[in-house]
């Protein structure tokens, strides 16, 4: 004796074909609501997932120090600020916890070879610190550049095969170094080494980096003052230690960053942008729910008189609440697979547009963006399919209730 | 069915013992009905004619429990109504009760064969099983090739035909009729009521028809008139055939 609920569907179906824009416009605010979630959810977490690997490929027991004054981008008035040289590192190096100091030098650049001429990173440092510097760095093909040979260098993957160009660069290539656009200091280099796909860590993006020695960057740049140091402990408990010694030694002439806790202040203000993202997201949710809400509303004033021959056919006042809120339910099936399949979309554009490092370049150089890949879990699907169903249940319940309760026949008159 | 069996074959079709309806309206009291008493036996075919105002209506609600009385005792099959709770009524309405309406009130967004099987769906009956039902239904009432129609792409002779078929595909043992040709011409009119005729000899269903067409009350087994809330007087115009259906 009881209806099919295949029975209640179809009706439900039927009532909401019946009103089609009507439908449509409330069905579209549960998708915007839930796709704007799962995008935000998504971006964020495979930021989280992003950022986590750059701290992996650091290492939690890295610290860098370079010159306060040149690291706020003021690096031309030199002669007041702090100029880091051989005899800081051996200062550092004889902190307690500290196990080595890795003078660099770093400046953007043009490479340029064959036709291709490519805007990039320069680093000047010691070859054979570079798998200490960026863990699970390898090479593509080639060796390291011998320290001692000035015209060695080694490229990271999109500087020998860029993308949509023709030229590849191939071992033992000559390519040439220009700095800031200029052609007057232009250095000609030999491609020893060519690295992997690596991707970013901190403070640059290693596949566009081209790396020479310590003494071609020395000259090349003019000068013998280091762009920045990497400072290796001998754990990762002591890098609070060193950054505090180093810090009360050279006060505010130094600054000293601490990959961990510069990465996660980056996700904090990542993660309060999420919040505030996610809150909008959540208002338009909100917003839907009022809609489905208003639109059930205004449907169980309209269809008083259907509820009036319902309950003469003799259906329970439990059936046609169950006959409403199914419209909803189906409304929150349709807007949360809409929104989900929207979301996985919009998860790819916001994923785009978040500040991923960006802002955190050393001296003289901005950083490029890189893409984020969004994390899709299954229970975030889940949730993206289900969220919407409870919301518009919620939003119909009391419209439904009252069309269960209302007096037959004052229905059965209402014009 | 479902602990809505009649205790007694015998018992009449409807009976009300004294019942009243008030109204309130602000601190107003409209009595409706004030104190009606009467038997409908089974296969009783009855009309029921008044002015307006003099409380048809509220009696036919108040028969085919859709609206409580204020005070009295009104029995449908052997079953009082005060004892029931709302699902109960409403059950009791899917199983015993037909409404057939002046206005038609069939649901516009349905078909008519749809519109025929609403009673079946709120009882679960399986889609086969009730389309069958339905489609035989519109086929009494001459509408076989019209089931795919909506109500708006049909005559109100039609529209009317339908909300009958929908009426009865439930097998009533009541049939309650609110004006059910004040909104249908006489050809229709005379249609309509020979397919009542027909289904009251047939099926012994009763029927209940508040009216103010004199041909619709002239073929009724007794003519109650109303008057300000009470019966004025009831008048047996014919014989009820001895019934011989199934």
């Amino acid at each position: 004796m009881e209806m099919r609920t295949h029975d209640i569907f179809r009706l439900a179906f039927k009532a909401l074909r019946d009103r089609k824009l009507r439908s449509f416009l409330t069905i579209l605010g549960i998708m915007i609501g839930s796709a704007v979630i799962l995008a935000l959810i998504a971006s964020s977490s495979g930021l989280s997932v992003g950022i986590q690997a750059q701290v992996e490929k650091i290492g939690a027991n890295t610290l860098t120090v370079s010159s306060a004054r040149q690291f706020f981008g003021g690096g031309s008035s030199g002669t007041q600020s702090y100029q880091l040289s051989q005899q800081d590192v051996n200062t550092i190096k004889s902190f307690q916890g500290v196990s080595d100091v890795i003078p660099y030098y770093s400046q953007r650049a043009t490479i340029s070879y064959g036709s291709n001429s490519i805007q990039g990173e320069l680093i000047g440092v010691d070859a054979s610190a570079l798998f200490t510097m960026y863990k699970g760095l390898s090479l593509y093909s080639g060796g390291l550049p011998d320290s001692y040979d000035p015209s060695a260098a080694a490229v990271g993957y999109s500087i020998a095969f860029p993308t949509g160009s023709t030229d590849q660069l191939t071992l033992n290539q000559m390519v040439s170094i220009a700095l800031g656009g200029s052609t007057s200091s232009s250095l000609t280099f030999l491609v020893k080494g060519i690295f992997s796909e690596y991707g970013r860590v901190l403070f640059s993006n290693i596949d566009e980096t081209i790396f020479i020695s310590l003494q071609s960057a020395q000259i090349l740049l003019k000068t013998q003052y280091f762009s920045g140091l990497y400072v290796m402990t001998e754990t990762p408990e002591d890098v609070t230690s060193v950054q505090q010694e180093i810090e009360s030694y050279y006060g505010d002439q130094v600054r000293v960053m601490n990959a961990g806790s510069m990465l996660s202040s980056v996700e904090s203000i990542t993660s309060q942008m999420t919040v505030f993202l996610g809150s909008i997201g959540g208002v338009s949710l909100f917003v839907a729910a009022v809609g489905i809400t208003n639109t059930m509303f205004v449907s169980v004033m309209e269809r008083t008189r259907e509820i009036g021959i319902l309950k003469a056919l003799g259906y329970r006042p439990r059936q046609i609440m169950g006959m409403f809120l199914s419209e909803a339910v189906l409304s929150g099936i349709i807007g949360g697979v809409g929104g989900t399949m929207l979301g996985y979309v919009l998860s790819f554009i916001i994923g785009g547009a978040l500040p991923m490092s960006g802002g955190f370049g050393p001296p003289g150089r901005t950083t490029s963006t890189t893409t984020l890949t969004p994390v899709f879990t299954p229970e975030l699907i889940v949730f993206s399919l289900l969220f919407p169903i409870g919301i518009a249940v919620l939003a119909g319940l009391y419209p439904a209730w009252r069309a269960a309760r209302m007096n037959a026949v004052v229905a059965l008159k209402y014009e | 069915m479902v602990g809505l069996e009649s205790p007694s074959p015998a018992s009449p079709a409807v009976q009300t013992i004294d019942i009243t309806k008030i109204y309130r309206v602000g601190h107003i009291d409209y009595p409706a009905l004030r104190g009606v008493s009467v038997k409908i036996a089974k296969g009783e075919l009855v009309s029921i004619v008044g002015p307006s105002g003099s409380g048809k209506s509220t009696f036919l609600n108040i028969v085919g429990a859709l609206d409580p009385p204020t005070s009295g005792r009104v029995i449908i099959d052997g079953i009082d109504l005060r004892k029931l709770s709302e699902d109960r009524l409403a059950l009791l309405r899917n199983l015993k009760i037909g409404f057939v309406y002046q206005s038609f009130n069939l649901i516009q967004r349905l078909t008519s064969i749809e519109n025929v099987e609403m009673p079946l769906i709120a009882r679960g009956i399986p889609e086969q099983i009730r389309k069958s039902r339905s489609l035989k239904m519109l086929r009494a009432v001459g509408l076989e090739q019209k089931g795919n129609k909506r109500p708006t792409e049909l005559s109100g002779g039609e529209q009317q035909r339908v909300s009958i078929a929908r009426a009865l595909v439930t097998r009533p043992a009541l049939v309650l009729g609110d004006e059910p040709t004040g909104n249908v011409d006489s050809k229709t009119t005379r249609e309509v009521l020979r397919y009542i005729v027909q289904v009251n000899k047939t099926l012994g269903t009763t029927f209940v028809l508040v009216t103010h067409n004199p041909d619709v009350a002239n073929m009724t087994h007794r003519l109650i008139t109303f008057k300000d809330g009470l019966i004025e007087k009831e008048q047996y115009l014919q014989r009820i055939d001895s019934y011989t259906g199934s």
